[in-house]
């Protein structure tokens, strides 16, 4: 049996209590951490608090050599932990689909994730997000500073007045987080420096940050530590406009609710 | 005044004017008496004491090339003369005639309006007389033809004047053959032909320091009848015709009749060696030789001296170089500031104020420039590369003997292939041993005792090993290559590219940088189809890129990286990690990730590359290895041993022939079998023979050393000793 943990946001109590039966119940427990990483707790501390030992991946374990992980998990009991959601933005589907057409039993226990705290912590409804995108560090990609698709993908929501998720960048083997004044800074030079966005800071710790304003005012903020992700709202309903002000302290003449 | 500084003054003077300016390369075969010449033109126009020229070999100043005898680095020189009363300023170039050192001619060439092509009347046209009329022609620099050592004619074979001038009647038409057959327009209509009626041929000795030609002839009334008598009648003799038909006199009146002044050749070069816009003040300032234009300055030649440091010569096409100036070097940031300028003075290295567009100079300052380098006041598209004919065949290791020299090392490593480009160095600064790639055996051997005797830098250097390359000889299926998430796909073909391609790449004539559709001609013109030369992406080596996709979302930042993971598997192919060449290579499809995140390099550049790889395989990739054309000239009763000793080495004779009282064999060989050569024809053939070889590209290695072959490099390089199981062909 393969079951896919998500371990939530922040730190090792982000997990749901599914979950940690889950990895209690598990013979063998891995982990990667190189998608994304929670910033609020450190292996050694995930360890003693599930009691166990967990072995950490990295790409090459994961992506290249996933034998080991297969094997065992055909005989025996096998947990795969990631941050968030392990099927969200960390798309570990294709090690499932390999499980399965092994005959390998899989499971899902969800993690709460980005997505969802983009939506609930400043109020704008799920129902009206578009696609979401990730805005790589510029070195990491081969394009210009702004990859064009991630521009592509907030006009395209803007223009339907659909509000766009911008995962930041993660680099997590090099401690490198993208902060939402960096991607403001970054964006503003392909939109609209008027653009009103919300910068959404250490979500699911005791003191996540959320802020709305103009890129130009958001870059030259400063958010505190990681993580950190950007929203780019489309049109606003009157209780997002609300709650834009009220939550995010978004200035008033920014929000003009459209219907 | 002393004599000299008159003299600086006076070329000073004629800097400024243009039309009395000649700008020329002597070019030939080694040893046919290019540094001669140069020493007793420059001793004829009063430039150096005539004790100096001549025998002593005054322009070869190196003390490696007195002790070879041979030319190795070019040499810059100025003269004054005076021709229809009027003086000339002739800047000229020696260059080497030793083919490892080709290079340096290829250079020359840029600077340079006129090629004088020296030919040794009893050797007549060899190998390399063709190579540097070759790169004289490339460069559009005008040839004309002095025919040396025709005392030898006279006093070793003893010809008459009938014999005489047919034997010069044979070589004019050689050397026209060759100018016919690679410049056919300028030969027929632009009187590129070189001829004794026109005034573009001479005769005469270097050595003995006299010439004719038919003016001069027409002139002195000196005839073939009295060269011989003259010749026959002892040092007196030669004395008398010396002073009747001074070679200066003859060969540089010769250069300024027939060579084009830099407002002549400027408006016909700069098309040939410039991609710049036509119609911009920049391109009318260097047809012009607009001295008050912006400065634009062509590196040709870096060289060192011992207290000025670095030394940049070259050509100055546009503007006037002055010291203080801050110049753009094409290929770095920022600017450089020019230290002092000056001119060759006699071999001699002399400051001047300033030296004007039309000229050729040197300048201290440019620390940043190398051979090749654009310079210029204003930010502007730089010059062509100056490709040379031959890439580097052989490779050598050399490592500091003594700890503290690494940092030495590498700064003298850096440096040489600053000054020589056709030397390629890997610097590996973990291990500390670096490997040196150059033309031959001699230009390395060169190279590593110069960097012990010059900079003191004692070292140890590994066996000269020759270079490889990997090449598709077929072509293969369409081959799909998976990212480690397996989110991204990629659909990729390989086929050989054609001689002609690859020669095109090769040269540069068909390059990244190239305005779109002048690259697209230079492609079909060399046999592309048009459906492929439209889609090419990208030019990576002798291999190109060819996006037949279409309308996928996203390809377009993800190009990037998918050149990048190309150009990892053709740096290191898939049989023994060596450069690949050659290759054309199909983008068919492309399946991405909607995300950026899950589609960047960790993904898409191994993707690549190993759909490369295997596609390649597909397509029966195989080593190719450097052969040689090689030339041997030999006594009748040893010419068994000769060939046999050319056969002995996977090689293949091609021709035989007599010449004179000397057999001819010519064939080629594997530059791996020449190594050693030297040694081994001198005692198969008690040291009768002459040889030249001549790097002829890359051939494919037979089958049967494949495996071995690929088997040594790879424990070599430290790679695994075993062939990916695909490659089951060999
Ligand atoms: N008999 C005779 N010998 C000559 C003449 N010109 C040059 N030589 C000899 O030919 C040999 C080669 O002359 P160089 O001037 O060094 O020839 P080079 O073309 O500069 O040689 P590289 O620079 O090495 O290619 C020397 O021994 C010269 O003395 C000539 O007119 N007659
Ligand atoms: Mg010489």
């Amino acid at each position: 049996m393969l079951t896919f943990v998500g371990l939530g946001l922040y730190d090792e109590r982000s997990v749901t209590i599914a979950g940690r039966e889950a990895i209690a119940a598990a013979d063998r427990v891995v982990a990667e951490f190189y998608t994304s990483k929670l910033v609020g707790t450190t292996i050694e501390t995930l360890e003693s608090y599930h009691d166990t030992e967990i072995e950490r991946l990295d790409r090459q374990a994961v992506e290249r050599g996933p034998e080991s992980i297969l094997q065992a998990a055909a005989t025996s009991d096998v947990a795969f932990l990631t941050a968030g959601d392990t099927m969200i933005s960390t798309t570990h589907v294709d090690l499932r689909l390999r499980a399965t057409a092994r005959s390998i039993q899989t499971r899902v226990i969800h993690g709460t994730t980005a997505q969802a705290a983009a939506s609930s912590l400043t109020g704008l409804q799920n129902y009206r997000f578009g696609k979401a995108t990730t805005l790589p560090f510029p070195y990491a990609h081969g394009g210009d500073d702004v990859p064009q698709s991630v521009t592509e993908t907030i006009t395209a929501n803007q223009d339907r007045g659909l509000h766009t998720l911008v995962f930041l960048d993660i680099k997590a083997d090099r401690e490198e987080y993208m902060r939402a004044s960096t991607a403001s800074e970054l964006l503003a030079t392909v939109l609209d420096d008027e653009t009103v966005a919300v910068a959404v800071c250490r979500a699911g710790s005791p003191e996540p940050t959320v802020a709305a304003d103009r890129l130009g005012a958001l870059a030259d903020r400063s958010f505190g530590e990681p993580l950190h992700l950007l929203v780019v709202p489309g049109s606003l309903h009157h209780m997002e406009a609300d709650a834009l002000t009220t939550l995010a302290a978004c200035p008033a003449e920014l929000v003009e609710p459209s219907h | 005044m002393g004599r000299r500084k008159k003299i600086v003054q006076e070329c000073e003077r004629l800097m400024d004017e243009p039309e009395h300016i000649r700008n020329i390369a002597i070019a030939a075969h080694i040893d046919h008496g290019k540094t001669t010449l140069t020493d007793n033109l420059l001793a004829g126009a009063g430039m150096i004491s005539e004790d100096l020229a001549g025998e002593q070999l005054a322009m070869d100043t190196e003390e490696d090339e007195q002790e070879r005898g041979i030319t190795i680095d070019a040499a810059n020189v100025s003269m004054t003369h005076e021709w229809e009363d009027t003086n000339h300023l002739i800047n000229l170039i020696d260059t080497p005639g030793h083919v490892d050192f080709g290079g340096d001619v290829t250079r020359a060439m840029r600077a340079v309006d006129g090629a004088l092509v020296v030919v040794d009347a009893v050797e007549g046209t060899m190998p390399q007389t063709e190579t540097v009329v070759r790169q004289a022609l490339r460069e559009g620099v005008k040839p004309a033809l002095f025919i040396n050592k025709v005392d030898r004619l006279i006093n070793e074979l003893q010809e008459g004047p009938q014999e005489m001038q047919q034997r010069l009647q044979g070589v004019i038409q050689d050397v026209n053959e060759l100018i016919r057959g690679m410049a056919e327009e300028k030969y027929e209509e632009e009187g590129w032909r070189v001829s004794v009626e026109d005034g573009t041929v001479a005769f005469g000795s270097a050595l003995y320091n006299w010439a004719v030609s038919l003016p001069s002839m027409q002139a002195t009334g000196i005839d073939f009848g009295d060269i011989i008598e003259y010749n026959r009648s002892g040092e007196d003799g030669i004395r008398e015709l010396k002073e009747q038909s001074p070679l200066s006199d003859v060969v540089l009146d010769m250069v300024a009749e027939h060579f084009p002044n830099p407002l002549d050749a400027q408006p016909e070069r700069i098309p040939t060696v410039w991609r710049g816009d036509a119609d911009s003040d920049i391109a009318n300032q260097m047809q012009a030789v607009d001295e008050d234009g912006e400065v634009v300055f062509m590196v040709t030649d870096i060289g060192m001296d011992p207290h000025a440091g670095e030394i940049a010569s070259g050509r100055v096409f546009s503007g006037t170089l002055e010291r203080g100036q801050d110049l753009y070097v094409s290929g770095t940031a920022g600017t450089n500031r020019i230290q002092s300028v000056g001119i060759f003075m006699g071999g001699e290295r002399e400051e001047v104020e300033r030296v004007p567009a039309g000229n050729i100079a040197c300048v201290t300052g440019l620390r940043d420039s190398i051979a090749g380098s654009t310079v210029t006041s204003v930010e502007m598209t730089p010059f062509e590369s100056i490709e040379h004919i031959s890439e580097p065949v052989i490779t050598k290791s050399v490592e500091a003997q003594h700890m503290d020299d690494l940092p030495k090392l590498i700064e003298t490593l850096r440096q040489v292939s600053k000054e020589d480009p056709t030397i390629k160095i890997e610097i590996n600064e973990d291990t500390g041993e670096h490997l040196i790639s150059g033309q031959g055996e001699l230009h390395l051997e060169v190279i590593t005792q110069r960097i012990e005797r010059n900079q003191g830098i004692p070292v140890t250097t590994g066996e000269p090993i020759v270079v490889f390359r990997e090449f598709p000889r077929d072509a293969s299926d369409v081959v799909e290559g998976i990212s480690p998430n397996r989110h991204n796909r990629f659909y990729i073909s390989v086929q050989p590219l054609s001689e002609e391609l690859i020669e095109l790449l090769k040269m540069g004539d068909a390059s990244n940088d190239m305005p779109e559709l002048e690259r697209r001609e230079a492609l079909m013109e060399a046999g592309m189809d048009k459906d492929t030369a439209l889609n090419v992406e990208h030019i990576h080596g002798a291999n190109i890129l060819i996006d037949d996709t279409k309308g996928i979302q996203h390809l377009n930042e993800t190009m990037e990286l998918v050149i990048e993971g190309l150009g990892e598997a053709l740096d290191d192919g898939p049989l023994a990690a060596e450069p690949v060449e050659g290759a054309l290579i199909r983008l068919h499809d492309a399946k991405l990730h909607e995300d950026a995140i899950h589609r960047g390099p960790a993904q898409v550049i191994p993707a690549v590359r190993e759909a490369a790889h295997n596609a390649l395989i597909d397509g029966r990739i195989a080593l190719l290895e450097p052969i040689q054309n090689v030339r041997i000239d030999v006594p009748n009763e040893h010419m068994g041993a000769a060939s046999g000793e050319l056969q002995g080495r996977r090689g293949r004779v091609d021709d035989m022939y007599q010449e004179g009282d000397l057999m001819v064999v010519e064939g080629i060989a594997p530059v791996d079998e020449m190594i050693g050569f030297a040694s081994d024809i001198r005692s198969a053939t008690e040291g009768r023979a002459s040889w030249n070889t001549e790097n002829a590209g890359f051939q494919v290695m037979a089958d049967n050393l494949q495996t071995e072959t690929i088997m040594e490099i790879r424990e070599r390089k430290g790679m695994k000793t075993e062939l990916p199981v695909t490659v089951d062909y060999f």
